[in-house]
């Protein structure tokens, strides 16, 4: 009796599985896995479906996985080398640790797998060192994403506002990047400080908390910069707590369908477009351009867009 | 107890079985060889795990304890130092960490689970302060090989989790400190009455989940071949999970090894398989913690219908 409980236990667990079961080696066609860094956020779900378009239309068996937080590295590491056993010809990623995840890189080289990484860069020195060498970098450059953010609050503020930042996750590349384009960027206007930056983690409610924080620590702050829509939106809600809704500009980053609302309503002044949808798409193209023996440029960037209701003062 | 250790095994063969029949990947060596060396961090944190809960505790700390003394491995080695200096002090924050933990329990008298919350946010706190949030990383390849090298065909992981176990388990089944666990977790206070010293057995048993958490971190900062603030997060789940899928029991004076093995690779097998399936993340949680329930419910049951 006590085995075939078990059984029914597992059994039950498993067997909705069994229809979903989508191993490469049911059909003829080639597999691609596309290793997100998670799917519980906007933006790896558009890219996701971009991927998937493209993939329809090529007529491409696409994998998806992810892990379930997106700083996992750990389990996206384990999920690289899963997949690896199911023979996939292609696998395409975007690293949730740059330096992290070329170990993982190293096995799916040693298994003779090409690699397509995207919105991440990996770290370069790491990877060489490792001997990892991937076909194409795919991603829109986070550092000029952050430089649009920083040339629009010089002319939207007229070179003078006092600057509280929400960080990504330190040590994070993507996260890095931008700041390092947004500071840049303002520090052209000597009208415009920064008077705090603290980390937010990528994450909404801890852009609510730590801006609140900061609207404590510095009431005079004007304008605020989420490195990601996410946080920007958290702070949106700090601001109407603190009854200043309309007096604090609220500068985003990826263009959020939640954060185009929020510019329509007037709430968030704008924030810089980037389009995972598209790098999806080109992250299946290029790998049957692989498949086909076909060589890439080392980076196929895909543009940026500032979303505002206040077209004339683009950069 | 015995025999429900055997329930787990059956449970762990018709879960293989399964994914066996559905798909073609799963029983392969090098998959198979995948899937130990996935598991044996979360086996490692559950031995300490495991010495706890059968003592009638709980770490909730072993996650931030993993990344407080991977980023001691860590900045030690990129700072140049020898390698057994910093295996040294991640051991030494392990098991700091650990008899903290212990201390704040049996002498301060507070309840497992504050304590170790407490040590939980600290210990991450601490991690984070000390890299100043990001990861550590850059060093020569002597840890690195802990973690691509092998003994056989058995990979270093692997081998690191196997000794690790045998030690554990004869720590636990041949010492005095090891039926001292059993007894403090079966009833405490009869044990303090028959002259054991308790306070120092339990403070002893926590700093053996530090030790085990320390052992993990160096396994999984050689596997990542960097050392992050934020490694190890809901490790203690995991652990917690193990230990009670393979049949300790959660009220304390119970439980084995062995069983908390077969757990841990019921976890890791379930994952690799999901895995191995292209199941989404989303559904991934649904079904561990489907099983995780399934099965300590079987458990359950044939506890109250035995004898």
């Amino acid at each position: 009796m006590r085995r075939l409980t078990l059984l029914f236990v597992f059994a039950l667990a498993l067997a909705p599985l069994s229809c979903n079961r989508a191993s490469p080696a049911a059909g003829d066609k080639p597999a691609v896995a596309l290793v997100l860094k998670t799917l519980n956020h906007p933006f790896f779900v558009d890219m996701r479906r971009g991927a998937q378009e493209a993939a329809d239309r090529l007529g491409v068996n696409l994998q998806v996985q992810a892990a379930e937080r997106e700083i996992d590295v750990d389990k996206q590491m384990q999920i690289v080398e899963n997949l690896l056993q199911t023979g996939i010809t292609v696998l395409v990623i975007t690293p949730s640790g740059s330096r992290e995840i070329v170990s993982a890189l190293v096995k799916a080289r040693d298994a003779g797998v090409p690699i397509v990484i995207v919105d991440t860069r990996l770290d370069a020195k790491a990877a060489a060192d490792a001997g990892v060498q991937v076909q194409t970098f795919i991603g829109s450059d986070n550092y000029e994403g952050g430089k649009l953010a920083g040339e629009y609050t010089v002319n939207a503020t007229g070179g003078k506002a006092k600057v509280g930042i929400l960080e990504g996750i330190p040590g994070h590349e993507t996260g890095d990047s931008r700041l390092r384009g947004f500071r840049e960027a303002v520090a052209k206007a000597p009208g415009i400080t920064i008077v705090a930056s603290q980390p937010a983690n990528w994450e909404r409610d801890q852009g609510f908390n730590v801006f609140q924080n900061m609207l404590q620590a510095h009431p005079d702050i004007d304008t605020v910069f989420g490195a990601s829509d996410l946080m920007a939106l958290g702070a949106i809600e700090a601001i109407a707590a603190a009854g200043k809704t309309g007096k604090i500009r609220v500068i985003g980053f990826d263009a959020l369908d939640d954060a185009k609302k929020a510019i329509a309503a007037g709430t968030m002044e704008a924030s810089v477009a980037q389009f995972p949808y598209e790098m999806g798409k080109a992250a299946v193209e290029s790998a049957v351009k692989v498949m086909a023996g076909e060589k890439l440029p080392a980076e196929i960037m895909v543009k940026l867009e500032m979303v505002t209701k206040n077209p004339r003062l683009r950069p | 107890m015995r025999a429900r250790r055997f329930g787990t095994v059956i449970g762990l063969a018709v879960l293989c079985a399964v994914l066996w029949a559905l798909t073609p990947h799963f029983l392969t060596v090098s998959n198979l060889l995948n899937v130990v060396q996935q598991t044996s961090i979360n086996a490692i944190v559950a031995v300490g795990m495991t010495f706890v809960i059968i003592s009638g505790g709980i770490d909730l700390s072993v996650g931030s304890i993993v990344a407080l003394s991977g980023v001691a491995l860590g900045a030690l080695l990129q700072a140049g130092q020898p390698l057994p200096v910093a295996v040294f002090a991640a051991f030494a924050v392990g098991v700091g960490c650990g008899l903290l933990n212990g201390a704040l329990v049996s002498v301060g008298g507070l309840p497992p689970f504050i304590a170790t919350l407490g040590m939980m946010s600290v210990a991450r706190g601490a991690a984070l302060v000390f890299t100043e949030g990001r990861p550590v990383s850059g060093f020569d390849e002597g840890l690195r090989s802990l973690a691509t090298g092998s003994v056989g065909f058995i990979p270093g992981p692997v081998v690191v989790m196997i000794v690790v176990y045998v030690v554990a388990h004869l720590v636990l089944t041949r010492t005095t400190f090891g039926r001292y666990v059993y007894a403090i977790g079966g009833n405490e206070e009869a044990t303090r009455l028959s002259g054991v010293a308790v306070r120092f057995h339990k403070t002893a048993i926590y700093g053996v989940s530090g030790l085990m958490s320390a052992v993990a971190a160096i396994v999984l900062t050689a596997r990542l071949n960097s050392a992050q603030p934020i490694a190890g997060m809901m490790y203690e789940l995991d652990a917690i999970a193990a230990t009670v899928i393979g049949g300790t029991s959660l009220m304390g004076g119970e439980g084995t090894l062995a069983g908390t093995l077969v757990g841990a690779l019921i976890m890791g097998v379930l994952r690799n398989g999901l895995n191995l399936l292209g199941v989404s993340s989303f559904l991934q949680q649904i079904v561990i913690g489907g099983v995780i329930v399934g099965a300590v419910l079987v458990d359950t049951v044939l506890k109250r219908h035995r004898v």
